[in-house]
């Protein structure tokens, strides 16, 4: 007799038919049971490794290089300055230019983005700068955040002259005199192409003095591509691809 | 006798999975106790179940959490949150075997991790629990408020391009807490006007946003000579998770079954336990605000920066489908089982097929809805700014129903004010008035 032509048998139980049919919906289960929960992990990152990109807003690979550049631009324009400042007279000892003081008032954030925690960083990062450098010196944050309590002034009302005479005036009978003010800004501007976006960052030093008023003004640049997808990221650095 | 030993897992899986009380009817005597402002009690109530529970201990210290803030420990409170947080955090990522468990039984077999709004709130009262200390945490608390609400909302984003969560209601006290923190440096007014900005977009009824807006566009943090005090009411009472039976979609499957067991040649078990959904329900209570006078003046009353019940429920509402998805699913795979189980056996009719339909029904009705939630949540949280002078102060603090009509005694509260500093103060008002002691970070 053909396997075609036996009689259905209803009762019987087959160990295979059993282990097909009538097990499968208890094994997904057990089977899935041996899967957990995966869990955290964190490393330190070596010197050298590629650090992460920010894909969704800026992160450190935008306001690092940002800083340097910008911090280091305006050191050198005025390391130079100070040079031209020094001039050999016969017979007079020379002495050193006094180390003027700066008073870093903070970092405003003009751009499309929150920056979040990055911007204590900035502060911090601008200001250890300039101290490292022989041509500065800043002034304590603690003492200028002081000083703008006391004063009840805003960052952007000590530009008016007699707003920056009183912050000045009362930084003094603090025992911390100031030459200058710094401010920085980031800001940003975003152009869109569907649904990729390029947005360029730019971070600005303003140097103000405060005895006259006039300023200097140092910028970086560095622009980001946002893609949807990874295609769309190699289409945009492919070089073969038409513009 | 092989049938026999087969049945005893099946059999097994279906006991096991037999539902119990459900979170919120085991919690109802602690939230009594709380409302009518008996916080030993409902202390004493939440260390049983602690002790009872130790798989709801998260769910459990959330809610201790509250009533030792109204004990007026702040810093023990601040470390239950922290703890739940990261719990959250990691129960958040999937456990195929508590998801396929879930499947066999109901929701309530898996760790619970938190709805949307309770993960945004743990770290909004971390933040406050801090501020009322020494405030040293409080900044990186409200940026993680920030970074939750994000990543919430970005996680639930579809292949399809579209996002379930995408119109969820934000928590304005999020951008808020950032605002006053920022503005009370002096410097960063960029940082408090782009948080006020998104407070007055995420919640326009909040009366003095704009105000709080202009000053850190234009103004600056107080007079001299004045410091700020930031008041800040967890009012009413919080939403709880009940459970609802869908009709409309048990319908629906009983039609499904009756189709496939005539297609199929057997019987399934037919849809006669409903499907058992939670829902979010609102129940705020009498406490409307608090009011606050200084000495003879009626310096103001709390306003609400985030009505956490109208919150809740939008939240549940947005991602009731989903939720209805994985109840049907899960009545699927048990109606599956028993029919695979069927054709194992050889069963297609008699007493036999009869029993194991009665047992599947058993077990569909065995499932509950999971009503697990913070239980002692507020209805609102509201907020009250007051600039006063420089020195020592005695508020007045009385909490009104919704007719402006006082509830309880009013208590007294000394803060010492600073010089362009802000000071804090927590509390929180029930039916019954103010619960336990308010808690300030002045001397």
């Amino acid at each position: 007799m053909s396997l075609a032509d036996r009689p259905h048998e209803p009762a019987r139980l087959g160990r295979r038919a059993f282990l097909r049919s009538g097990f499968v919906p208890l094994a997904f289960p057990v089977l899935a049971a041996s899967g957990c929960r995966s869990m955290q992990f964190a490393r330190v990152m070596m010197q050298g490794e590629d650090a992460m990109i920010g894909s969704h807003q800026a992160g450190q690979e935008t306001f690092t290089p940002l800083v340097n550049d910008a911090v280091a631009k305006l050191l050198a324009r005025h390391v130079d300055a100070a040079v031209q400042q020094v001039s050999y007279t016969e017979g007079a000892e020379s002495l050193p230019s006094p180390t003027r003081r700066i008073c870093f008032v903070g970092v405003e954030n003009k751009s499309a983005e929150d920056i979040g925690d990055f911007k204590e960083q900035i502060y911090q990062s601008i200001d250890s700068r300039i101290l490292e450098s022989t041509v500065f010196q800043s002034v304590n944050r603690r003492f200028v955040d002081a000083g703008l309590r006391d004063t009840r002034l805003r960052p952007d009302q000590l530009l008016v002259p007699e707003h920056m005479r009183t912050f000045a005036g009362h930084m003094e009978q603090q025992g911390q005199p100031i030459d200058y003010l710094l401010y920085a800004t980031i800001t940003s501007g975003t152009t869109r192409e569907n649904r990729d976006y390029q947005r360029d960052y730019v971070l600005t030093l303003e140097l103000v003095e405060v005895g006259t008023g006039t300023y200097d003004k140092q910028s970086a640049e560095l622009s980001k591509g946002y893609h949807h997808s990874r295609l769309s990221r190699w289409r945009a650095t492919n070089p073969l691809m038409p513009k | 006798m092989l049938r026999t030993s087969l049945l005893v897992p099946v059999l097994f899986i279906m006991v096991a999975s037999t539902g119990c009380m459900t979170h919120v009817v085991r919690l109802q005597p602690v939230r009594a106790a709380f409302q009518r402002g008996d916080v030993a009690e409902a202390d004493r109530l939440i260390a049983l179940e602690l002790e009872q529970r130790g798989s709801e201990e998260d769910l459990l210290l959330l809610d201790r959490a509250m009533v030792t803030l109204a004990d007026g420990r702040p810093a023990d409170a601040e470390r239950m949150l922290r703890r739940v947080r990261d719990s959250f955090d990691h129960l958040e990522e999937e456990s195929p075997a508590e998801n396929a468990w879930g499947m066999l039984s109901d929701d309530g077999a898996r760790a619970y991790h938190g709805e949307d709004y309770e993960k945004v709130l743990v770290r909004a009262m971390l933040a406050i629990s801090n501020l009322v200390q020494d405030g040293d945490d409080a900044e990186a608390y409200s940026l993680q408020i920030a970074d939750k609400q994000r990543s919430i909302v970005a996680a639930a984003a579809q292949p399809d391009g579209t996002n379930p969560k995408a119109a969820y209601q934000q928590v304005p006290l999020a951008p808020y807490l950032r605002g006053l923190i920022r503005e009370e440096t002096h410097r960063d007014y960029d940082d408090a006007a782009r948080n006020f900005q998104l407070v007055v977009d995420w919640q326009p009824d909040f009366g003095p946003g704009r105000g709080h807006l202009a000053r850190a566009v234009g103004g600056s943090h107080s007079r001299r000579g004045h410091g700020v005090v930031h008041v800040f009411a967890l009012v009413g009472h919080g939403p709880f998770k009940t459970e609802v039976e869908e009709i409309p979609t048990s319908t629906s499957l009983l039609i499904a079954d009756q189709l496939l067991s005539t297609q199929l040649g057997t019987t399934l078990p037919p849809t006669i336990a409903p499907i058992k959904v939670p829902r979010i329900v609102a129940a705020p209570g009498a406490a409307a605000s608090v009011q606050v006078a200084v000495g003879d003046w009626a310096a103001g009353q709390t306003e609400t920066i985030t009505d956490v019940s109208q919150m809740a429920v939008g939240q549940c509402e947005a991602m009731r489908p989903y939720c209805l998805a994985r109840a049907v699913a899960r009545r699927t795979a048990k109606k599956g089982t028993i029919y695979g189980f069927k054709q194992g056996l050889g069963m297609r009719e008699g007493l036999p097929s009869l029993a194991l339909d009665v047992a599947g029904i058993a077990w569909e009705a065995s499932e509950n809805a999971d009503t697990r939630c913070w239980s002692l949540l507020p209805d609102r949280i509201q907020v009250l700014r007051l600039e006063l002078p420089v020195g020592s102060h005695t508020l007045l603090l009385r909490p009104l129903d919704r007719q402006g009509q006082p509830l309880g005694q009013p208590v007294p509260q000394t803060v010492t004010v600073a010089d362009g500093r802000n000071s804090y103060l927590l509390l929180q008002a029930t039916d019954a008035g103010l619960v336990g002691r308010p808690l300030t970070n002045s001397p």
